[in-house]
């Protein structure tokens, strides 16, 4: 361990737990989520000593992992979390394989038995830093008080800097107790570990080149624009070179979904027109987005008329699922930054633009009416709100839908299990949110089965009055796992109909206000009052049981041959999607088209 | 079947220079697992430098795999360098231990071919002995059929090392 000496001239001698507090506090955590358990008892003794160091005490490990996520996707900064040995630890894996699919930016402390117990199964022991090998940024296991300051202070710097992610400290009881002068360090050296390199020049050159080539061009913005905080930079670039903006799952917030070049999020239930934009494109620019398989479908057949231009900066991301004709490797602001010095006269592409209103008319998203569907509300929630919450979801059917009707206008506003897919994440993480972000309204919009997996922090939410809003879609099923059910195994439903308790009880039993909404009629007035209320509210939402989640690209099918909801007067997509673009448009040297198609609706 | 399917998975040598902590091998080890790279060799040792280990793998797949095989490990904080080795501009060798138990009537005929090889003899008990040999993988290969006459009894390989030249 390398260990730089701070410049502090006195040394005091504090114990490993009171390093701990302090490395909270010189890292600015005015928050932190945890469960005591034995060997952590020296750090929960010294934590009332700091109580401006707040410990939120969770009911279940794992939400103590979700919550301290929550507060890093609001934030920006790294959220903690705190667990004992054993199964205290075993119980955080999932909260920190979530964060590690998603980069989240999290340090996550745990307890372990005295550091010479260690190895001779002991009580509640168990080797979390071998179980987190494979989901951690990083880990380490401290056995000697003296490394303590700056092993904190390199997780802090490892987490949150680069492509950000979670750090694990395992700290055996001994070495809380145990007393160190060492100071924290004042930087951090680490021969193994580099931040991103700034931009090739050459790379930079190679990829103006390629933009002002395009005729077709389409943006595919990441998450990595939030994190790397490029939202201005990525605005002036999407305009300056009229080029339409999707996003991933986790990207929505990083372009303003109100923007006329906003074409939502794209994927397997990604709006229609991102879709095919794609695969009608010369060029296909993901920033900040690694091209997972729920965005791309059959790599062999995603974007199969285009090149694709790729800047991340994690080069492992270059190449690993896709290939990209050029990159830039480099923190994504540096490298629009340095794009938008040199390409600064507009560039324009109308019949491209016209295409996909084209198709943006032919495919919206719909809401059938009629019926009380879960689109119904989140169509409603998006308007209450103005597409200015704090909105928190699990994965599946409401998680999509939520993707598709909340329109999200600034970063920092979405937190979404989307790398993991982790039921009952919704919750915790929006509890999480709302502690980074008192004074912001923050929603959880979950199904009945993930809130029956992290229902219990209604009493976390109560005990500290955290003024957070549930909307629980209550459709009886586990939704997304029946829509495969119906559609890929001949509707033979195998346990996915779920029973639930009575909310309305549930919700008495903890204290929590409670709404049920069962029909259109009576959404507008329970929205507004449970957003009247101050405290946590839980609205049951009783919705059309067996609602699709459409359009959908069948996991590993191409996305030229996505399946549009049933419910619209076109359900095929077009046969060819260049073509369907080539006929519709006039070649570029002919003089300016005859474009007055009806419907555009941006 | 794509191109990329068809070519005949080759061995590569990648070596990395990694900082010595708690879990360094683990977490070298546990990402070839992870990702599914298929590892055929692995070795780690001491180096130059104090604190520092060196390690050599021997890596089967096409030259997509190596690269993100290199991606992903300069991606672990203990990795300080990695690079892959072209063949014809490096050494790699192994070092093989091979337990023999000849008949009595054999062992003139053993020692002279051991001899003929260039290996050694470092010891031998009651009626087994010990052949250490050192050479390239299909060096060591060839080593190991021509003894099969001599009754192996067990055999000890270290796994490529390799430096460029």
């Amino acid at each position: 361990m390398e260990s730089s000496t701070g410049n502090e001239s006195q040394l005091r001698e504090r114990s490993g737990a009171a390093v701990i507090m302090e490395a909270l506090e010189r890292h600015g955590i005015d928050t932190f989520f945890g469960y005591p358990g034995g060997v952590v008892l020296p750090l929960y003794d010294e934590m009332l000593n700091w109580p401006h160091v707040k410990h939120i005490l969770v009911r279940h490990e794992q939400c103590a992992a979700h919550m301290a996520d929550g507060y890093a996707r609001a934030t920006g900064r790294v959220g903690v979390c705190l667990a004992t040995s054993g199964p205290g630890a075993t119980n955080l894996v999932t909260g920190i394989a979530n964060a590690m699919m998603d980069s989240i930016p999290m340090v996550c402390l745990t307890g372990n038995v005295n550091s010479w117990a260690i190895g001779k199964d002991a009580f509640q022991e168990t080797d979390i830093q071998g179980i987190t090998i494979p989901i951690t940024k990083h880990n380490y296991l401290v056995t000697n008080v003296d490394d303590l300051p700056y092993v904190l202070a390199e997780a802090f710097y490892l987490a949150n800097t680069g492509r950000k992610g979670p750090v694990l400290v395992d700290i055996p009881k001994d070495v809380l107790q145990k007393k160190t002068a060492n100071p924290f360090p004042t930087e951090i050296k680490r021969r193994g570990y580099q931040l991103p390199p700034d931009p090739d020049p050459a790379q930079i050159a190679e990829a103006v080149a390629m933009i002002e080539a395009a005729q077709r061009p389409v943006l595919i913005a990441g998450a990595g624009v939030m994190w790397g905080e490029a939202f201005a930079e990525l605005k002036t670039f999407a305009e300056t070179n009229d080029i339409p903006v999707i996003n991933s799952l986790l990207g929505l917030g990083t372009f303003p979904r109100d923007h006329e070049l906003s074409l939502g999020m794209m994927g397997m239930h990604g709006e229609a027109t991102g879709t095919l934009a794609v695969q009608a494109a010369d060029l296909v620019i993901g920033i900040g987005a690694r091209f997972d398989d729920r965005l791309t479908g059959d790599t062999k057949a995603f974007a199969s008329n285009a090149k694709i231009l790729h800047f991340d900066l994690d080069p492992a991301e270059v190449g690993k699922t896709v290939s990209p004709r050029a990159w830039v490797i480099g923190d994504v602001k540096a490298t629009l930054g340095e794009i938008n010095k040199l390409r600064t006269t507009q560039l324009s592409h109308p019949e491209w633009r016209e295409q996909i209103r084209t198709w943006q008319a032919e495919y919206p998203l719909v809401v059938p009416e009629g019926k009380f569907l879960s689109r119904t509300v989140l169509r409603a929630l998006n308007a209450h709100t103005n597409g200015e919450a704090i909105v928190a979801t699990d994965v599946g059917q409401h998680q999509m839908w939520t993707a598709q009707f909340y329109k999200f206008k600034q970063p920092f506003n979405w937190m979404s299990s989307g790398g993991l897919g982790t039921m009952g994440f919704g919750f915790p993480a929006a509890i999480g949110a709302k502690f980074a972000r008192p004074d912001d309204e923050v929603w959880a919009v979950v199904g009945d089965g993930g809130f029956q997996m992290t229902l219990q922090e209604l009493q976390t939410a109560v005990e500290y009055g955290v003024n957070v809003k549930i909307a629980l879609l209550n459709n009886g099923y586990l939704g997304m796992v029946r829509q495969w059910q119906e559609l890929f195994y001949d509707n033979r439903y195998s346990s996915v109909a779920m029973g639930s308790p009575d909310f309305g009880k549930l919700a008495e039993a903890y204290g929590v206000k409670f709404f049920r909404c069962e029909r259109t009629e009576d959404l507008d007035t329970t929205l507004e009052a449970a957003r009247a209320h101050n405290g946590p509210v839980l609205c049951e939402f009783v919705v059309e049981m067996e609602e699709n989640v459409y359009p959908m690209v069948p996991a590993g099918g191409s996305n030229s041959a996505v399946i549009m909801d049933p419910a619209l007067t076109r359900v095929e997509p077009p046969e060819d999607v260049v073509a369907s673009f080539e006929t519709t448009h006039a070649p570029h040297h002919a003089p300016e088209p005859q474009l007055e198609t009806a419907g555009a609706n941006q | 079947m794509s191109t990329a399917e068809i070519v005949v998975s080759q061995k590569h040598i990648v070596t990395a220079l990694v900082q010595n902590e708690s879990g360094t091998i683990n977490r070298v080890v546990s990402l070839f697992r992870r990702r599914g790279f298929s590892l055929a060799s692995f070795n780690a040792g001491d180096c130059e430098e104090p604190g520092l280990s060196r390690m050599t793998f021997i890596v089967e797949g096409d030259l997509s795999v190596v690269e993100q095989v290199l991606k992903q490990l300069i991606k672990l904080i203990d990795v300080v360098e990695c690079s892959a080795l072209p063949a014809e501009t490096s050494v790699s060798r192994e070092l093989a231990l091979i337990r023999v138990q000849p008949t009595p009537a054999q062992r003139d005929s053993l020692y002279k071919l051991v001899l003929e090889f260039y290996g050694r003899t470092p010891g031998a008990q009651s009626d087994q002995i010990v052949v250490e040999y050192t050479g390239s993988v299909p060096e060591v290969e060839d080593v190991i059929n021509a003894l099969q006459p001599f009754n192996i009894v067990e055999i000890v390989r270290t796994g490529v090392v390799a430096m460029s030249l």
